[in-house]
C-alpha cells in the first residue's frame, strides 16, 4: 500500500521533468524499437538480451576513441570489433586473431586486388573483393558515425580495424541476433567460399555431407549451447563441424586451419607447417563417424588428386609460364595484360582448385568435370599452343621436354593400345607414388 | 380602386413587348415565390438544402434579371413608336396623374415606392443569401458529389459544431469578397468538370491559423500532458490487444523548457522553414528564431544539393502554424487498421469473434469494384464465419452483424469512389505514424552549421508508459530482470515518474 502511496506522490510532481541524461541503454532501445524494428527484434531475440548485454555495452565508446561520437547523449561507436567482442569473448578473440581468416584483409595486396583494381575499377573491388576479406576502415570526420562511406558498411572475414584489431564477428554472427545456429550452417561460410575460383559451398551440396545436412536439418540441434560433434548431434557435418567445431576427441576453435595439412590454395599445393598434428585433428573428428580405415582412405584418395595436379599440371605450366616470362615474350608489360597470364590463372585459381577442393571435400563432380577435366583441356590445348605460339626456341625445348614424360606420352600413342595398357593396369603404375603427402 | 386601376395600368405600360413582360413576370413570380419558400421554411415545412439553394441563390437572380429587362423592354418600346417618355405616359395616364406636384408626378412616385420595395426585397433577399451561404450544409451540400468526402468527414470530426466559414474564409468584408470570387472558379471548375480527383489539401490558401484556430485553441492554453492510449490487437484468434501508452508533451513550454509540443508555437517563438516542394512532405530547411531575433538553420543533408539550386522549385517560406501540424484535425480519414482496432475496443466488432482482428481488417480493405463495396464487406466478413466457423455463426449472429454494419459505416465514411479517395489518401502530420509528420524536421539528417542535429529522440515529445505490452501501463511498476527489456522499463520509468524514481543499476542484473 506505502509503495502505491508513493508512486502516487510521484505522479503528482511535475511531470516535466528533464529526462536523466546519463548515457543508458534503455534510452537506445525506447526509440530504436521503433525505428529500427528488425534490428531491435534481432537484438531481443538474442542470447545477449537473454543476459542484459545492451547497446552500449557494445556500441559505447570511450573517450579519445577516433571512431566515437556523441548521439543522443552517448559517446558510440557504429563499428564494433574483435577487440569489443573480446572483453566478453576473449578466448575466441585471441583465436580469431591469429586465424588464417584474420589475415584475409592483407591478402587484398595478392592478385586478387590487382585484377579488381586495374583490369576492374575501385568500385567494384569494394563490394566486391572487400566484401569477403574485408577492408581497411578508414575514419571521415565529417561523416555522422565518422566511418569513411568506401570502407563502412563492411564486414568482411579480415577486415582491418581502426583500434588495430583483425577481423569481424559478424561475418559468420550476423548482426544483431549473432546467432550461433547461424555460423555453424554451411550457408555462413558460403557468403565467400564458393563460386568459380574455390567452390566449397557447392561441393559440400554435392557431397554426402551436405546431402545428410540438407536432409536432416531438423535432428541437428544448431541452436544449442553445447555442439559436441557425435554427442549433440550426429546426422550430418556442416562446415563448422569439421573445421572448427568440438568433438569428443578436441575442443572448439575460431581459429581455423588449425585441422588442415595441405593448402589448396596457390597454383602448386603444399603441406602445411605442421601437417601431421593438423591432418591428426582432422582425423580426429572424421572418427567420430567414420572408421580410422575409411579415414585413411579418405586421404590416401585425396593425397592422389592432390599430386596428380601437382605434378603432372601445375609444376610443368608453372616452369613454361614462368620461362615465358623470363624470356620477355609477354607483349604487354602489365601483369594479367597477355592472354596467356588469363589462362595460366585459369589453369591453377579457378579448375586446379575445383578439382583439389572436389576431393578434399568428396564432390565427384567437382572434382572431375569442374576439375581435372578442364584442367587437361585447358593445358593441352589453350596454354601450350599459346606458349608454342612465341615460336621461342627455349620455350619449346622445355614443352617437348614436358610432353616427353610418360604421363603425357599418350598423345602421341595409338588409342587401342593406350586402352589395352588401362585394363592391363600399366598406365595406372605411372602414378602409383602419387598416393602420399610429400613436400 | 383608382390605385389599383392606376396599377393595372402601370402593369400594362411595363409589358408593352415581349421583352417588357418577361421581365415582370420574373419579377413577380421570384418574389411570390421566395415570400412563399420563406413562410414554409418559418413554418418548418421546407429543409431541404436545395430549396435553400434555389430561394436564395436562384429566386434573388432571376428577380434581378426581372427588373433589369423591364426598362430595355421600355427602351425598346419608345424607339419603336419613336415618341418621347412624356408623350408615351400621357397616353395611358391621364393628366393629373401626369402632372408635376410636389415630389414629383404622382407616376413618378409610384415608381419610387416600387424601386424602393424591390430594394428592400434584394437586400434582404442578399443579406439571407450570404447567411445561408455561411451554413455548413450550404458548403457540404451544393455541391454535392465534390465536397461530399470533406462534408462526412467534417460532421464525424470534433469540429463539426465549427461553421466552414469560420476556418476557411475568416471575418470580414474583404475575406468575404476573396471567398466568393474563389467559389465562383469553383462552380466553373465544377461546371466544366476541371477539378482533380481527389481534390489536393487547400494548405496554400487556407486562412492564418492565429486568426482561426487561434480563437478557440490559444497556445497558453497548452499545458501538462496528455494521456494517449493505443491499442493494437495481435492476429490471432482471441485478437489479444497489445498497448502503447504515451503521455504527450503537450504543453506550450516557456523559455528554455523547449521539450514541450506547442513550444512550437507559444509566446514569441517563431520557427520557419522551406519546404522541398509545394506538399511540404520534406524540408530544405527549418530555422528558429533565437533570444537576439537572428535565426538558427538546420539544413536537410539529404535534400537535393544546394548547388542544384536553379531547379529548386519555387517554395516559399513559411512560418509555422497550427496547420503544419494539425492538417487534419477536422477532415479526418481514418486508417483502416486504426478504425479496426478502435472498434474492436469499443466493442462494436467483438473479440469473441474468432480472428477478428484479421478477417475486419481484410474485409475493410478489400479491393472492391466501385459501388459495391459496403455488400462485398458483409459477404466477406460473413461468408467466413459461415464457412469456417459455422457454430460462431450461429451463435453470434447479432455480433457478425454488428460488426459488419460498423465495417461498412467506416467504409463509407472514409471512402469515396467518385473522388478516387481509398484508403489513406492525405497524408496525416499529427504524429508520425501515418505519415513523416513530426519527422519531416525532426529528423538527424537535419543539421546545423556545427553538425548538430534536430532532436528525434522519443521521449523528446512522448513519454512512454507502455511499449506494445499487455498492461497498459507497463513501465510504471518497476522492471522485471527477467524482462529482455528490463533496461528500457528502468530508463522509461524514470523519464516519467523523474528523478524520484530510484534507478538501481543492478535492477536488471541476471539472476537478480
Amino acid at each position: 500500500m506505502k509503495r502505491y502511496l508513493a508512486a502516487s506522490l510521484l505522479l503528482l510532481a511535475p511531470l516535466v521533468v528533464t529526462g536523466d541524461q546519463a548515457p543508458v541503454a534503455g534510452r537506445c532501445m525506447t526509440c530504436h524499437k521503433d525505428k529500427t524494428p528488425g534490428l531491435y527484434r534481432q537484438w531481443f531475440l538474442s542470447e545477449h538480451a537473454k543476459h542484459d548485454v545492451t547497446c552500449l555495452d557494445c556500441h559505447g565508446a570511450d573517450k579519445g576513441d577516433k571512431d566515437g561520437f556523441q548521439h543522443e547523449g552517448a559517446l558510440i561507436a557504429t563499428l564494433v570489433t574483435p577487440a569489443d567482442c573480446g572483453q566478453c569473448h576473449d578466448a575466441q578473440a585471441k583465436e580469431v586473431d591469429r586465424s588464417y581468416h584474420a589475415t584475409a584483409g592483407q591478402i587484398l595486396e595478392s592478385a586478387d586486388a590487382y585484377l579488381a583494381h586495374a583490369p576492374g575499377g575501385e568500385p567494384v573491388a569494394i563490394p566486391g573483393c572487400e566484401s569477403c576479406h574485408g577492408g581497411k576502415v578508414r575514419l571521415d570526420p565529417k561523416s555522422p558515425n565518422r566511418l569513411d562511406r568506401k570502407s563502412w558498411p563492411n564486414s568482411g572475414i579480415g577486415r582491418i580495424n581502426p583500434d588495430g584489431s583483425k577481423g569481424s564477428c559478424t561475418a559468420c554472427h550476423s548482426r544483431h541476433q549473432f546467432s550461433k545456429g547461424q555460423a555453424r550452417r554451411p550457408e555462413a561460410c558460403g557468403k565467400c567460399h564458393l563460386g568459380p575460383d574455390h567452390p566449397q559451398k557447392e561441393v559440400y551440396e554435392e557431397s554426402k555431407h551436405g546431402n545428410a545436412f540438407f536432409t536432416h536439418v531438423h535432428q541437428m540441434n544448431l541452436d544449442a549451447d553445447r555442439w559436441v560433434a557425435g554427442v549433440d548431434y550426429a546426422a550430418a557435418p556442416t562446415c563448422a563441424t569439421c573445421h572448427m567445431s568440438a568433438s569428443p576427441q578436441q575442443k572448439v576453435t575460431h581459429d581455423v586451419g588449425q585441422r588442415i595439412s595441405w593448402t589448396l590454395r596457390p597454383p602448386v599445393s603444399k603441406m602445411k607447417p605442421d601437417w601431421q598434428q593438423k591432418r591428426a585433428r582432422m582425423k580426429g573428428v572424421c572418427a567420430t563417424c567414420h572408421g580410422a580405415r575409411f579415414v585413411d582412405g579418405h586421404y590416401f584418395q585425396m593425397d592422389g588428386l592432390v599430386q596428380l595436379y601437382n605434378r603432372k599440371f601445375a609444376e610443368p605450366a608453372g616452369r613454361i609460364m614462368a620461362l615465358v616470362r623470363k624470356r620477355g615474350l609477354l607483349k604487354n608489360k602489365a601483369e594479367f595484360g597477355n592472354k596467356i597470364e588469363w589462362t595460366y590463372w585459369e589453369l591453377w585459381h579457378h579448375e586446379g582448385r575445383r578439382a583439389r577442393h572436389g576431393a578434399a571435400m568428396m564432390g565427384p563432380d567437382y572434382t572431375w568435370w569442374h576439375g581435372i577435366y578442364e584442367v587437361v583441356q585447358h593445358f593441352y590445348f589453350k596454354f601450350i599452343p599459346e606458349a608454342r605460339a612465341y615460336g621461342d626456341p627455349q620455350v619449346n625445348k622445355l614443352i617437348d621436354e614436358v610432353l616427353k614424360d610418360p604421363m603425357h606420352a599418350w598423345l602421341q600413342r595409338p588409342t587401342e593400345e593406350i586402352k589395352r595398357d588401362i585394363r592391363s593396369g600399366k598406365l595406372q603404375q605411372l602414378y602409383r607414388d602419387f598416393y602420399r603427402p610429400a613436400r | 380602386m383608382v390605385f389599383f386601376s392606376i396599377l393595372r395600368r402601370f402593369w400594362r405600360g411595363l409589358c408593352t413587348n415581349w421583352i417588357g413582360t418577361a421581365g415582370v413576370v420574373l419579377t413577380t413570380s421570384a418574389i411570390v415565390l421566395f415570400v412563399l419558400a420563406e413562410l414554409l421554411r418559418m413554418v418548418g415545412i421546407i429543409t431541404n438544402t436545395y430549396v435553400g439553394l434555389i430561394t436564395y441563390l436562384s429566386l434573388p437572380a432571376l428577380f434581378l434579371l426581372g427588373l433589369m429587362l423591364i426598362p430595355v423592354g421600355w427602351w425598346l418600346h419608345r424607339r419603336r413608336t419613336g415618341k418621347s417618355t412624356g408623350e408615351l405616359l400621357s397616353e395611358r395616364f391621364e393628366a393629373e396623374l401626369v402632372a408635376a406636384g410636389p415630389g414629383g408626378s404622382r407616376v413618378f412616385r409610384i415608381i419610387v415606392v416600387l424601386t424602393l420595395i424591390n430594394v428592400l426585397f434584394l437586400g434582404l433577399g442578399g443579406a439571407r443569401m450570404l447567411g445561408f451561404m455561411d451554413q455548413p450544409s450550404f458548403c457540404g451540400t451544393a455541391c454535392h458529389s465534390v465536397m461530399n468526402p470533406e462534408w462526412v468527414t467534417f460532421q464525424n470530426s470534433p469540429h463539426a459544431r465549427v461553421r466552414c466559414v469560420d476556418c476557411h474564409v475568416g471575418q470580414g468584408a474583404r475575406a468575404a469578397f476573396d471567398a466568393k470570387l474563389n467559389g465562383m472558379w469553383q462552380m466553373i471548375s465544377v461546371t466544366f468538370d476541371l477539378y482533380e480527383r481527389p481534390i489536393p489539401t487547400p494548405v496554400h490558401n487556407l486562412r492564418p491559423a492565429r486568426e482561426t484556430c487561434e480563437k478557440c485553441h490559444w497556445p497558453q492554453k497548452f499545458y501538462g500532458n496528455r494521456l494517449k492510449r493505443i491499442v493494437r490487437h495481435a492476429d490471432d484468434q482471441a485478437s489479444t490487444p497489445r498497448y502503447t501508452t504515451l503521455s504527450l508533451k503537450v504543453g506550450s513550454g516557456s523559455g528554455r523548457q523547449r521539450g514541450e509540443i506547442h513550444w512550437h508555437v507559444a509566446g514569441h517563438n517563431e520557427v520557419r522553414y522551406q519546404p522541398a516542394d509545394r506538399t511540404r512532405m520534406a524540408m530544405r530547411w527549418v530555422e528558429v528564431r533565437q533570444p537576439d531575433g537572428r535565426y538558427r538553420r538546420f539544413v536537410n543533408r539529404r535534400a537535393p544539393s544546394q548547388s542544384s539550386a536553379t531547379s529548386v522549385p519555387d517554395v516559399d517560406v513559411r512560418v509555422m502554424d497550427c496547420v503544419d501540424c494539425h492538417n487534419r484535425a477536422t477532415h479526418i480519414y481514418e486508417d483502416p487498421q486504426d478504425v479496426v482496432e478502435r472498434r474492436l475496443e469499443d466493442g462494436a466488432i467483438d473479440r469473441r469473434l474468432p480472428f477478428a482482428r484479421r478477417q475486419a481488417l481484410a474485409a475493410l480493405t478489400g479491393s472492391y469494384r466501385p459501388g459495391t463495396g459496403t455488400r462485398a464487406i458483409a459477404l466477406d466478413f460473413r461468408g467466413y464465419y459461415r464457412r469456417h466457423h459455422p457454430q460462431v455463426a450461429t451463435a453470434h449472429g447479432r455480433e457478425i452483424d454488428r460488426a459488419v454494419r460498423t465495417l461498412q459505416a467506416a467504409y463509407r465514411r472514409n471512402i469515396h469512389e467518385r473522388m478516387n479517395i481509398g484508403w489513406n489518401a492525405y497524408p496525416d502530420h499529427i504524429g508520425h505514424r501515418r505519415g513523416p509528420g513530426c519527422r519531416r524536421c525532426h529528423d538527424s539528417n537535419m543539421q546545423d552549421r556545427q553538425g548538430r542535429s534536430i532532436s528525434d529522440e522519443c521521449t523528446l515529445c512522448h513519454s512512454i508508459l507502455a511499449y506494445d505490452s499487455a498492461a497498459p501501463f507497463q513501465f510504471l511498476q518497476p522492471p522485471d530482470p527477467r524482462d529482455r527489456e528490463c533496461r528500457m522499463g528502468l530508463y522509461l520509468r524514470r523519464e516519467f515518474l523523474g528523478a524520484g524514481a530510484a534507478a538501481d543499476p543492478d535492477a536488471c542484473k541476471p539472476g537478480r
